[in-house]
C-alpha cells in the first residue's frame, strides 16, 4: 500500500513538474521574442503608431550628470520643446552593469543610454543590443565632432553606437602642499604639467622620507578607475597597452614589466587590492596619499565632500593636475574618456525616434552647452547648430586643462575585443603581483586569457 | 508510524484528506513551485546547454559546462572558500555562542536581556549597513583597527586587500551577524534543562565537565541541530559581504558571487547562463548532501 | 569540590569581564555608525579617527536627504500592464527624498513578506503535520533540500519567470521568491505537529468544516510558531540584499539596503554619506527590535523548542 502510494506521488509530482517546466518553457521562449526586432515591430509598434510620449534613460555618472536635479533641468527643456517625457535613473559604476545586464536579460532595458565606447560600442552594440545611429550623422556633423572622439564610437563595420556627447583626458594629480613640504615640488614642471619618471622616483622618495607612508596607490580592488593605473605603468617607460591596431594585448612589454617591477620596489607606492579608483579619489582628497592616478577635469572642479573648494583637499591643500611621468618627460598620452548615449533596439520604432530626438537635443542643439557644461568635462565637437562649443567653461582652470591635456590624449584601445575580460584580468593581475606572485609569469598568464578573450 | 491509520482508512477518506490537504497546500505550493521549484528545474535543463543571454539557438552541449568547471581555477578557488566560510563559521558560531549562553542564562533578568539584545544587534542592523561599516573599519588608511596597531606600534594590516586576511575579516563580520539568535535559542535552552538529571549526575560523583557533556548537552541537541541548520543556511548568503567588500579580489570569491558574476558583470562571458547555471547546480548537489548529513544527524538523535 | 569552587568563582568572574569586553565589541560598529554620521567631513577624513565627533552636523543626512527624490509610495499591480506594455502603477504622496521612500519601501516589502508567508506556510504546515495525503513525503523532502538553497542558483531563471510575469522591477518580484522560500513550511510543520489528534478528531465529530477547525482550532494553537515566522521572515527580508540588487532597477524602487549600496559605488566615496544611509537603515529596525524585544526572544525560541 505504501509503496504503490509512494510511486503515485512520484509520478505525479513528475507530471506537475515537467508540465509546469513546459509551460514556463513557453514563456521563457516568449522572452527573447519581444527582443527580437521583426517579430515583435508590429506588435509593439501599433499601439503607438504616432509619436512615443515616454522614454527612458539611464545614465553612469559621468560628472554631473549623475547629479538628479542638473539632470532633471536638461530633461524638463527637452520636454518642454518636445513633449516627449523622460524617466532617467542613476547608474553607479560598480553595479551599472550588472543592471544593465539584468535589464536586458528581463528585456526592460532603457531607451536611452549615457556611456562611453567601451560598453555601448564593444558590448552592447557589438552583441546587437543598440541601434546603428550612422544615419543621425551628416556632413556638418562629420566635421563638427572632434575625430578623436568620433572613431572610438564607430565599430570596424562603420555602426555607430554611440553618439559623442563629452570628452575629457584622463590624467593624474598632486597634492602640492604635500610635495612642497617634502621638497618635492623641484621635480615638477608646473608650466607644462610635465614630470620625468626619473624625477617621479625622486618625488615619491622623497615624500615617502617626509611622510613616512604610502605617497601613491597603484588601486587593484577592482576595475573602478584602471585607466588609471594602466597610464601610469604605459607611460613610465612608454609600453603599450595592445597592439596598434587593437587586436592583440601587449602587457609583457618589457617596458611595462620594468614599470612594474619599478613601481613594486618603491617604498612610497603600495599595490593595494582594497581600493578602487573612487576610494583612492577619497583618500587623496582626504590628504592620506600624496598623489592620485585616477584623476579629471570633473575632480578638479569637485569642491569635495568637506566643501572646502575646488582644487582643494579637504583640509584646504592645494591639488595639482598632472601628467604622467614619462621616461623624457615629454607630454604623456592620455587614456580618453568619450561619453555620449547609445540607444537599445527594443523594437519600437516610435520609440527609436523619439531616443533620437533626444541625442540631438542634447548632443547636437543649441541646448547642447548646458549638456556638456552639466558633465563637467569638454564637448566632443566644436560647435552645435552654429553655437561654439570650444570655450564653455568661464573657468580659468577648465580652459588651461583644455590647453594642457587635452592634446595628449592618447590612443583609444578600449574598442578592442575582449575589453571588458581584459579589464578583469589586468586587475587581478595587479593583486597577485601586489601579493608577491611572480611577476612574469602572472603578466604572462593574464595576459594570455584577455588575448583568449580578444580572439575569440 | 504512519501505517496503521492508513491501513484502516478507508479509500474515500484517503481521497478526502488528499484533497483538503492540497487545498491546505496550495496557496503555499503556488510559491514554492512557482518561485523555487520551477527555476531549479529550468536551472538544471539550461546546465546542459549553452544558454545564453544574447539572442539564439540555444543548443544542448551535455557536460560540457561541468567540465569546463572543473578546469575553471576561479571556480575551484571560489568553491573552496565557499566550503571554507561554512566550515569554520558554523563550528565557531555554534561553539561562541554556546559558551556565552553558559555564561550568561544565570545572570539577573535585565542583565541577561541587555547582553542577549547586544549580541543580537548586529542581526537587526542589517547586512549592507552592517558591511559598509566594517568597510570603514578595515580601512587600510583610517581605518580604526589599523589605528589601533600603529598606536601599539605594530605594521598596519592592509585587511581587505591582502588574501591572508580579507577572507577570515569576511568570516569574522558573518560571525558578529550570526550568533545572536543562537545565543537567544541556547540560554532558553540551558533554561530549560531538567534539573532533577543534573542533580542526579551529580549525586553520582559526576564532576561539572560530565554533568554538562551527558546531561545538559545531550537534552539541547535539537536546539543545536536547529542552530547548525539556520547558521548554515545563514553562512551561504553572504553574498553582501563579498560584492560590497571585495568583489570577490584579495581570493575571497565564493560560488555564489561567481555565478552573479559569471551571469552579469560585463564581460565577454556575461551571459553565460549555461555555466552560470551549472555552478548553481553543483553548489545545489553539496548543499543538498550537507542537508541530508543533517536531516540523518537529526534522526539519529 | 572546596578547591572547584574557588575556580568556579574566579572562571565566573574572568567570563563575565570577557563577556563586557565582547559586548563592546558587537556594540562598535552601531556606535560608529550613529556617531559617524553626525561626523563632519574633516572628522571623517581625519588621519587619526576620532572616537568621538568634534562637532555634531547633520549635513550627512541633508546630503542623503537630497541626493534622489520619488513620490512617497507608488503600488504596483502585479502581472498588470498598462496600455504602453509597462507595469500598471499608482503612485501618489508627495515627492520626498529618495532615502524615505526607500524606507518606506523596505518596509512594505518585509510586512508583505511577513504576511503572505505567515498565511500560506501556516496551511502548509498544517496539512502536512496533519494530513495523511498521496505525495506527503515527496513533497516534505523537496521542502527540507531546498531550505539552504542560495537564491544565486536559481537567479537567471527567476529572472526570466519575473519578466514573463511582468513583475521585474517591481517590489513584488523580491516579495514573492521570499515566499516561496520553504522554511516557514517547514517551521510551521514542526509546529503543528505538537497539536494533538484527538483534538481535531473532536472537531470533525462535532460537524466543524476543514476550515473552521483550522481557523478556531489549529491557528490559536500554533500562534507563537507564527510569531516566531513572522519575526524570522521580517528580518530575512529586510536583509536579503540579494534578491533587491537583481529584481530592482528603478531608484524609486530601491530599498534602504540598495539605496546605501549604491551611494558606496558613486565614483567618490563619501563615508559621512553613507553612515547617514546606514544609520537610517538601521535606526528604525532596531527601535522597533528594543521595542518589541520579549517577543523576539520569545519567538525566535519557540521556534526552536519545536524545530
Amino acid at each position: 500500500m505504501k509503496k504503490t502510494h509512494r510511486i503515485l506521488a512520484l509520478l505525479l509530482s513528475l507530471c506537475l513538474v515537467v508540465s509546469l517546466a513546459a509551460c514556463s518553457g513557453g514563456t521563457g521562449a516568449g522572452t527573447p521574442e519581444t527582443s527580437a526586432p521583426e517579430t515583435s515591430a508590429p506588435e509593439t509598434a501599433a499601439p503607438s503608431t504616432g509619436d512615443a510620449t515616454s522614454i527612458s534613460l539611464w545614465v553612469y555618472p559621468v560628472g554631473g550628470w549623475g547629479d538628479e536635479t542638473k539632470v532633471k533641468a536638461l530633461t524638463d527643456a527637452f520636454t518642454a520643446e518636445t513633449g516627449i517625457s523622460v524617466k532617467v535613473e542613476y547608474l553607479a559604476y560598480a553595479d551599472g552593469d550588472d543592471k544593465v545586464n539584468t535589464a536586458i536579460t528581463a528585456g526592460n532595458q532603457p531607451d536611452l543610454i549615457l556611456e562611453g565606447p567601451e560598453r555601448l560600442v564593444a558590448n552592447w552594440g557589438a552583441n546587437g543590443y543598440l541601434v546603428d545611429l550612422a544615419d543621425m550623422l551628416d556632413d556638418t556633423d562629420k566635421s563638427e565632432i572632434i575625430p578623436a572622439a568620433l572613431a572610438p564610437c564607430i565599430n570596424a563595420e562603420g555602426k555607430m553606437y554611440e553618439y559623442p556627447m563629452c570628452m575629457t583626458a584622463h590624467c593624474m594629480a598632486i597634492n602640492l602642499d604635500a610635495f612642497k613640504a617634502a621638497g618635492a615640488d623641484q621635480y615638477i614642471d608646473l608650466e607644462t604639467r610635465t614630470w620625468s619618471t626619473d624625477n617621479f622616483i625622486k618625488a615619491v622618495e622623497a615624500l615617502y622620507a617626509e611622510f613616512g607612508s604610502t605617497v601613491g596607490a597603484v588601486y587593484c580592488g577592482g576595475q573602478g578607475g584602471d585607466q588609471g593605473t594602466r597610464a601610469l605603468i604605459n607611460n613610465m617607460y612608454g609600453g603599450t597597452f595592445t597592439n596598434a591596431d587593437h587586436t592583440a594585448y601587449t602587457w609583457d612589454d618589457p617596458k611595462n614589466i620594468q614599470a612594474i617591477e619599478q613601481l613594486l620596489s618603491m617604498d612610497g607606492i603600495a599595490f593595494d587590492a582594497s581600493l578602487q579608483g573612487g576610494d583612492e579619489i577619497a583618500k587623496f582628497y582626504q590628504g592620506a596619499l600624496k598623489m592620485a592616478f585616477c584623476w579629471n577635469s570633473a575632480q578638479q572642479l569637485n569642491p569635495n565632500n568637506a566643501d572646502t573648494g575646488e582644487g582643494k583637499t579637504v583640509t584646504g591643500e592645494e591639488i595639482v593636475y598632472m601628467n604622467f611621468p614619462t621616461a623624457d618627460g615629454s607630454p604623456a598620452e592620455l587614456c580618453g574618456g568619450i561619453w555620449g548615449f547609445g540607444i537599445f533596439d527594443k523594437g519600437d520604432a516610435a520609440k527609436i525616434e523619439a531616443a533620437k530626438k533626444f541625442i540631438k537635443f542634447m548632443c547636437d542643439s543649441p541646448s547642447t552647452a548646458d549638456a556638456v557644461s552639466t558633465s563637467t568635462f569638454f564637448a566632443a565637437r566644436t560647435s552645435a547648430e552654429g553655437t561654439d562649443l570650444t570655450k564653455l567653461f568661464d573657468n580659468e582652470m577648465m580652459n588651461d586643462y583644455a590647453a594642457l591635456m587635452l592634446p595628449n590624449l592618447g590612443d583609444y584601445y578600449n574598442v578592442i575585443k575582449g575589453w571588458a575580460a581584459a579589464r578583469t584580468e589586468w586587475w587581478n593581475m595587479l593583486q597577485e603581483i601586489g601579493n608577491g606572485d611572480d611577476m612574469t609569469e602572472t603578466i604572462a598568464t593574464h595576459m594570455a586569457n584577455a588575448n583568449a578573450a580578444a580572439a575569440g | 508510524m504512519a501505517k496503521q491509520p492508513q491501513t484502516t482508512m478507508s479509500r474515500a477518506l484517503v481521497r478526502r484528506e488528499t484533497i483538503s490537504g492540497y487545498l491546505f497546500l496550495l496557496p503555499s505550493l503556488i510559491f514554492f513551485l512557482g518561485f523555487v521549484i520551477i527555476p531549479m528545474v529550468i536551472c538544471i535543463f539550461n546546465s546542459f546547454t549553452n544558454a545564453n543571454m544574447h539572442p539564439g539557438d540555444v543548443q544542448f552541449v551535455g557536460l560540457k559546462n561541468f567540465i569546463d568547471l572543473w578546469q575553471d581555477v576561479t571556480f575551484l578557488k571560489a568553491l573552496k572558500n565557499t566550503f571554507l566560510i561554512v566550515i569554520v563559521s558554523v563550528p565557531t558560531v555554534c561553539a561562541f555562542s554556546l559558551w556565552v549562553a553558559s555564561a550568561i542564562y544565570k545572570l539577573k533578568g535585565p542583565v541577561l536581556s541587555a547582553f542577549r539584545c547586544i549580541f543580537y544587534l548586529p542581526v537587526v542592523t542589517g547586512s549592507v549597513a552592517v558591511t559598509v561599516v566594517w568597510k570603514w573599519m578595515y580601512d587600510n588608511y583610517n581605518g580604526i583597527f589599523n589605528q589601533i596597531l600603529k598606536g601599539v606600534g605594530a605594521d598596519t594590516i592592509n585587511w581587505l586587500g591582502d588574501s591572508r586576511f580579507a577572507i577570515w575579516c569576511i568570516i569574522l563580520i558573518l560571525f558578529t551577524t550570526s550568533v545572536g539568535q543562537p545565543i537567544v535559542l541556547y540560554v532558553s535552552a540551558l533554561g530549560n534543562v531538567d534539573q532533577s538529571l543534573v542533580e542526579a549526575a551529580q549525586v553520582d560523583g559526576a564532576n561539572h565537565f560530565q554533568v554538562f557533556w551527558r546531561v545538559k548537552w545531550a537534552q539541547m541537541m535539537p536546539t543545536t541541530l536547529y542552530i547548525l541548520v539556520i547558521t548554515t543556511i545563514n553562512s551561504f548568503q553572504c553574498f553582501a559581504l563579498i560584492q560590497l567588500l571585495t568583489q570577490g579580489g584579495s581570493d575571497t570569491n565564493t560560488v555564489m558571487f561567481y555565478i552573479y558574476w559569471t551571469a552579469f558583470k560585463l564581460t565577454e562571458q556575461a551571459g553565460h547562463f549555461g555555466y552560470a547555471n551549472a555552478m548553481g547546480v553543483v553548489l545545489a548537489i553539496f548543499i543538498g548532501l550537507l542537508s541530508a548529513v543533517q536531516f540523518r544527524l537529526a534522526k539519529e538523535k | 569540590m572546596k578547591i572547584g569552587s574557588g575556580r568556579t568563582k574566579a572562571y565566573r568572574i574572568a567570563s563575565i569581564l570577557i563577556l563586557i569586553v565582547l559586548a563592546l565589541l558587537f556594540l562598535f560598529p552601531l556606535y560608529w555608525i550613529v556617531t559617524g554620521s553626525f561626523k563632519s567631513a574633516q572628522d571623517i577624513y581625519a588621519a587619526e579617527p576620532k572616537l568621538f565627533p568634534t562637532e555634531w552636523v547633520t549635513t550627512n543626512f541633508e546630503k542623503l536627504f537630497a541626493k534622489r527624490s520619488a513620490p512617497l509610495w507608488e503600488l504596483h499591480v502585479p502581472f498588470a500592464q498598462d496600455a504602453n506594455g509597462d507595469p500598471l502603477v499608482f503612485s501618489t504622496g508627495p515627492i520626498v527624498p529618495g532615502a524615505i521612500r526607500w524606507l518606506v519601501n523596505t518596509v512594505f516589502m518585509s510586512v508583505m513578506a511577513m504576511i503572505l508567508t505567515c498565511i500560506t506556510a501556516a496551511m502548509a504546515g498544517y496539512a502536512l503535520a496533519k494530513k495523511r495525503f498521496v505525495g506527503r513525503t515527496l513533497l516534505f523532502s523537496l521542502i527540507v533540500c531546498a531550505m539552504a538553497l542560495p537564491k544565486q542558483v536559481i537567479l537567471i531563471p527567476l529572472i526570466k519567470e519575473m519578466a514573463a510575469l511582468n513583475l521585474v522591477n517591481s517590489l513584488w518580484a523580491v516579495i514573492f521568491p521570499t515566499v516561496g522560500w520553504p522554511f516557514g513550511v517547514f517551521l510551521m510543520k514542526q509546529f503543528c505537529e505538537g497539536i494533538p489528534g484527538e483534538i481535531l478528531e473532536a472537531a470533525r465529530v462535532d460537524g466543524a468544516n476543514e476550515a473552521k477547525t483550522f481557523i478556531t482550532i489549529v491557528l490559536p494553537m500554533v500562534k507563537p510558531g507564527i510569531g516566531a515566522l513572522a519575526i524570522f521572515t521580517f528580518i530575512n527580508s529586510w536583509n536579503d540584499y540579494f534578491m533587491q540588487l537583481v529584481m530592482l532597477s528603478s531608484n524609486s524602487n530601491f530599498t534602504i539596503s540598495l539605496g546605501i549600496a549604491t551611494l558606496q559605488a558613486e565614483t567618490t566615496v563619501d563615508m559621512g554619506l553613507l553612515m547617514a544611509g546606514a544609520a537610517l537603515a538601521a535606526i528604525p529596525i532596531i527601535i522597533v527590535f528594543l521595542i518589541f524585544q520579549k517577543y523576539f526572544t520569545k519567538g525566535i525560541t519557540m521556534g526552536a523548542v519545536k524545530g
